[in-house]
């Protein structure tokens, strides 16, 4: 067990060298005018780190991203839960959902800084958009996967119609809604850059937006580091929900048997 | 109760619904009736297809039927209308199913209380009933464990306990036994007979062993193959408390055995 870890660890790493090998191969044969160095990204990336400048664009960032995040996420996790008993309302939604969810909502974004202007709101709104789809198709999934007989029991015993949504509906869908954050987070963030580098001041997207302007690949490069970076750790502090949530689920199939190899 | 009766069935028939271009689909069930008194334990025994738990469905009001008529504590209580169906019948009629049903994000006990929580009667004394409980059936020990870290007979123990926490006036079984293997059931028989000696609640148990049908019950009803109705009825003069190891041992068990068993097809 400890020594799969260990190599699947030591595997990573390797990975990680091949693709900063990679990169550095291709700087120097297209020129560090157009492809910086892994040097001199990290380097660069530890000044900007130091001096603050990195920690506050990547704040707004996450900032609109995490806000955007509740105001599309909740909404998407109740209205499948809402909806339960309503299976005909879910079927006229339907096709209006499966569109919102299809339609390329980048391009929504130039709309929304003409609605919303170039500050935090617009972010939001296409952060929103994004989530709000990818949740709430994930709960609805989980809201349908749902064991009759369970419910069945629960009303024999007494529970309302409130008591089966808590005790029942809710902590069965919870893996998909895990499994829809895990997409939808990271959708959410690149939406949001993507939103700031159309048109802002500020953020990450704004950092990417100035770099290319001044032909700063570097810069560039530390923006969609920072991206990444902070995608990994979101992505983190989920699945450690996620562990946390789901304790009551028996190990995972895959690792019990290479583990009695 | 004028006549007795604590549960009655009349003339109870069910067919479900017509697919469209076909048949007209065949009666599951069809002038079944019989009646319980108050504290029995009544045995039910049915070839597999019986339309047993279909039964059990309809008087635990999670299924329509079709004709007839449940008369539960002096109220009819059967309906033809799924939305004015009443499952458990304010709580009044408990139910174990075949699976075991236990919510898998729940512990042990959390499973055993789920009733007592959503029926707002969650207090010490209830508590430590359930413990009580817990305890009678070997759980003790196991409170904190999720049903898929529980063997297939915990899981069982588990599933008839929290019927029997909230102690409904009857309680309807269906074959909850039938999964586990032969000594793990002769021990959950005991833990239901000793259980059951202790508060004698009404209860319908549904089963396809005869020897089961014979160990448990006051009485044993055998059903008919579809559609189904009462082929026979048999009193089971066994004095308890009862020996479910060695009842096949005891005189005229096996004459009893062998009666019902020309009648179960």
């Amino acid at each position: 067990m400890k020594n799969i870890r260990w190599r699947t660890q030591l595997d990573r790493l390797l990975v990680l060298v091949v693709i900063v090998a990679l990169w550095q191969i291709g700087s120097l044969i297209f020129g560090v005018y157009w492809l910086s160095t892994p040097w001199q990204t990290v380097s660069r990336f530890f000044i900007a780190l130091w001096n603050g400048e990195l920690i506050r664009q990547s704040g707004y960032t996450i900032e609109e991203a995490f806000t955007g995040a509740v105001i599309g996420g909740v909404p998407a996790m109740l209205l499948p839960l809402l909806l339960r008993r309503q299976p005909i309302l879910v079927a006229i939604l339907d096709p209006f959902m499966i569109g919102g969810y299809g339609a390329p909502k980048l391009a929504l974004a130039p709309l929304f800084i003409l609605w919303f202007g170039i500050g935090v709101e617009s972010k939001v709104a296409l952060v929103a958009s994004v989530v709000f789809f990818i949740i709430y198709f994930n709960t609805l999934a989980g809201v349908r996967a749902l064991d009759v007989k369970l419910v069945q029991m629960a009303q024999i015993a007494g529970a309302s119609e409130r008591q089966v949504a808590r005790h029942i509906v809710l902590p069965n869908a919870i893996p998909n809604v895990i499994a829809g954050l895990r997409i939808a987070l990271p959708y959410g963030i690149g939406a949001a850059v993507i939103a700031e580098l159309i048109s802002s001041n500020r953020g990450l997207g704004y950092l990417v937006q100035v770099g290319a302007m001044n032909f700063d690949t570097t810069q560039v490069f530390v923006a969609i580091l920072a991206a990444t970076l902070i995608v990994h750790g979101v992505d983190g502090v989920v699945a450690g929900v996620e562990k946390f949530l789901m304790r009551w689920r028996p190990a995972p199939k895959a690792l019990v048997q290479s583990s009695g190899n | 109760m004028g006549d007795g009766a604590f549960l009655e069935i009349r003339n109870l028939g069910k067919r479900f619904p017509q697919r469209q271009g076909r048949e007209p689909s065949p009666w599951v069930i069809k002038d079944l009736s019989f009646t319980v008194k108050e504290g029995e334990f009544v045995t039910i025994i049915g070839p597999s297809g019986a339309g047993k738990s279909t039964l059990l469905n309809m008087i635990a009001q999670i299924d329509v039927a079709t004709a007839g008529e449940i008369v539960f504590q002096g109220s009819t209580i059967m309906t033809a209308d799924p939305k004015a169906m009443r499952p458990g019948l304010d709580r009044r009629i408990g139910y174990v199913t075949q699976d075991d049903n236990l919510m898998p994000w729940r512990t042990a006990l959390d499973n055993v209380l789920f009733a007592l929580e959503v029926q707002g009667r969650l207090d010490d004394k209830s508590r430590e009933h359930a413990a009580m409980l817990m305890n009678a059936v070997g759980l003790s020990g196991y409170e904190k464990y999720y049903p898929h870290e529980l063997s297939g007979g915990m899981r069982k123990r588990a599933a008839l306990i929290r019927t029997l926490v909230y102690d409904p006036p009857i309680i309807l079984m269906d074959e909850p036994f039938a999964s586990v293997d032969a000594q793990t059931r002769t021990q959950l028989q005991e833990d239901l007979l000793r259980l059951w000696s202790l508060g004698r609640k009404t209860i319908v148990f549904v089963t396809h062993d005869i020897a089961e049908a014979i160990a448990l019950g006051d009485r044993a009803l055998v059903l008919t193959r579809q559609p189904t109705r009462i082929a026979g009825e048999h009193m089971i003069p066994i004095p308890r408390p009862r020996n479910v190891k060695d009842i096949f041992a005891l005189e005229g068990f096996a004459a009893l055995y062998e009666r019902i068993r020309a009648q179960v097809q």
